[in-house]
């Protein structure tokens, strides 16, 4: 599946992409020649039939695992090796972040069901969670920087993934602290009320169940029977849920990206698309798509250490 | 124990006694009628409607009260704050901020109804009629949904509508393309069951030919599924759409949505902020008042749900 994806978006980049408009505008304009020239040794040149095009690029992958440069001449496989781990930088710690505290919320209020903290919480969650990232992210920007005006000096940077020139082991981690708050705020206030709901609906389940009313009956209270019989059992849907996002850890939140100005993936994503970088739209892909095979895996994975009831013959 | 019976959830605390209504006065409710009280006992539903329909009459009376188009340049105020000449403030090529916000909340309006439209009726017409016809039908249709999930969808997306130039009718085409498939594939499994049920049978052995059947028999009774569908899928399209038209793959120039608006808004986000506030105000304000009327619509429409109080 995998594969015939990433063959399928080889050819539907070739239908909607065109590298030979990176140098027809130039100026001084280059002759047929000198395009072909540039194009050519890229496997870029539209003038070569399609299915050659396609041969070389695919038993390229196959026998040399390269995946072919960019219409500038930069490595694929490089770019993809060192924007990876930008954004898993990025996402991990959001995803770590969004998952407790959505998880934390459902407990509070599902063992509070209709009161107060449950109405309130669940009111600024289903708020939160359809405010566009967009808007967040940028919302956010505003905040930091009428903050750093207020205390005087630059406590949150809103671009980028790390200054340059900051070396040493502690700069280098409060460097890294102030660039990744923002983009991360972002993403968790976005993303919590996903875990929170459904943390909240499955507990609620649970919590009506037969065993927990016996586990009350045994004398527990009503925190024990939630912690130590009701939350065990809800917990496993949401960490397959959590093992299916996997894939967005690596293939990164385009729009948090761009507007943050972090060389992820997902900005990777949207320069190979408007620099016609056919070559890198389909790493993108196949990416996105090993990722999501992953994520399945380890969902099922998942399953199967937290569920007794699941066993692997 | 409590006992006001708004705030108790029957399921946990056993049924309150149903209040004994003199045999003369008992009236039947509608479908409706009992659907429409219990959402409007819903008060942020309630609220999410309001702001829904001030939005919608925004957009669409908005225009009357402009003093400019939304293309007319402005020379003498260039990046100018809300003022009372122009209510939004102006951008720094002297378009009207306001006539930009009215004619972009059209526009996101527009694609987002017309996604949600055709993904609920694509969704629910192939998802019936894989489960109902079976067989041949079903396998094809299923492997072109399972693919489409696999499908890097987000990067069609991109590529296709920056490829169509940034017309918007196009847009909507591709999002309805890449939207279908989820609801549908939810919808398939419901009507596995619903193919089994007596009604579905009778109308096969009376000869009511399959596709009267999928559209007569099968559709009506997810209907609920498909109004809540439809709601989110505005909320779903709204924020797809601004995403793409904020990256610079959407919506172009001269044609202006929210997204577009907020791409160019944010590039002066600290010189010119009244160029990110109004859009992003009429964005939120449209997305989370679908959504709250997708959450009170699902409790008004569960029968099994508690959260709307009784009947």
């Amino acid at each position: 599946m995998v594969v015939a994806v990433t063959n399928l978006t080889y050819f539907l980049a070739w239908a909607y992409l065109d590298p030979r408009s990176n140098y027809v505008g130039r100026r001084p304009p280059l002759s047929e020649e000198q395009i072909v020239n540039l194009l050519e040794p890229r496997n870029l040149d539209d003038n070569v039939p399609l299915l050659e095009r396609w041969w070389t690029w695919f038993s390229g992958i196959v026998f040399r695992w390269d995946w072919g440069v960019s219409p500038t001449g930069q490595s694929v496989n490089e770019q993809v090796a060192y924007r990876m781990w930008i954004s898993a930088e990025l996402m991990l710690g959001a995803t770590l972040l969004l998952t407790l505290i959505g998880i934390g919320l459902g407990v509070y209020s599902a063992s509070r069901q209709y009161r107060l903290g449950d109405r309130v919480a669940q009111g600024t969650s289903i708020i939160t969670m359809n405010i566009p990232i967009v808007v967040a992210a940028l919302g956010l920007v505003l905040l930091a920087i009428a903050f750093n005006n207020a205390v005087g000096s630059t406590i949150f940077y809103v671009t980028g993934a790390s200054s340059p020139g900051v070396s040493g082991f502690f700069p280098t981690i409060v460097d890294t602290a102030q660039h990744i708050a923002l983009p991360t705020a972002a993403l968790v206030l976005v993303g919590y009320a996903q875990y929170h709901f459904l943390q909240r609906s499955l507990l609620l389940d649970n919590i009506k169940s037969d065993y927990v009313r016996m586990a009350r009956a045994k004398g527990l209270t009503k925190q024990q029977a939630i912690r130590k019989h009701a939350l065990r059992t809800s917990l496993i849907p949401v960490t397959t849920q959590v093992a299916f996002s996997i894939p967005g850890i690596f293939t990164g939140a385009v729009l948090t990206e761009s507007i943050f100005a972090w060389k992820g993936m997902g900005q990777y994503f949207i320069e190979t698309i408007s620099k016609n970088d056919i070559n890198g739209v389909v790493a993108v892909a196949a990416f996105g798509a090993v990722m999501t095979a992953i994520g399945a895996i380890l969902a099922d994975i998942a399953v199967v250490v937290l569920d007794p009831r699941v066993r692997v013959s | 124990m409590a006992t006001d019976s708004s705030m108790v959830d029957p399921l946990a605390e056993g049924e309150p006694a149903p209040p004994v209504a003199a045999p003369g006065d008992r009236r039947r409710l509608s479908k409706w009628r009992l659907y429409s009280r219990r959402f409007a006992r819903n008060r942020p539903a309630v609220a999410g409607v309001v702001i829904f329909v001030l939005l919608v009459a925004f957009a669409l009376l908005g225009p009357l009260f402009a003093r400019y188009d939304h293309v007319e340049l402005d020379f003498l105020a260039l990046s100018d704050p809300p003022s009372p000449e122009h209510w939004f403030g102006t951008n720094n090529a002297g378009n009207d901020l306001y006539a930009m916000v009215v004619v972009g909340l059209q526009r996101s309006l527009l694609i987002a109804v017309v996604v949600a439209t055709g993904t609920t009726i694509l969704s629910a017409v192939i998802g019936t009629a894989a489960a109902y016809f079976g067989g041949r039908v079903e396998r094809v249709s299923l492997f072109v949904i399972h693919f489409l999930m696999v499908a890097p969808t987000f990067l069609l997306l991109a590529m296709m509508s920056n490829d169509s130039g940034g017309d918007w009718r196009v847009i909507a085409l591709v999002l309805i393309l890449v939207s279908w498939f989820f609801q549908a594939r939810t919808i398939w499994t419901l009507s596995l069951s619903l193919r089994e049920r007596e009604f579905v049978h009778a109308a096969r052995y009376m000869g009511v030919p399959g596709m009267r059947i999928v559209l007569r028999h099968l559709i009506p009774n997810i209907g609920s599924l498909l109004v809540i569908n439809f709601t989110l899928g505005v909320v779903g399209a709204v924020m797809a759409e601004t995403g793409l038209s904020f990256l610079g793959f959407g919506v172009k120039l001269p044609d202006v949505s929210l997204g577009s608006l907020i791409g160019i808004g944010s590039s002066s986000i600290s010189s010119a902020p009244w160029m990110f506030y109004f859009p992003a105000a009429a964005l939120t304000l449209l997305t989370v008042s679908m959504a709250l009327v997708a959450d009170g619509l699902r409790d008004a429409l569960d029968p099994t749900s508690a959260a709307g109080g009784r009947a």
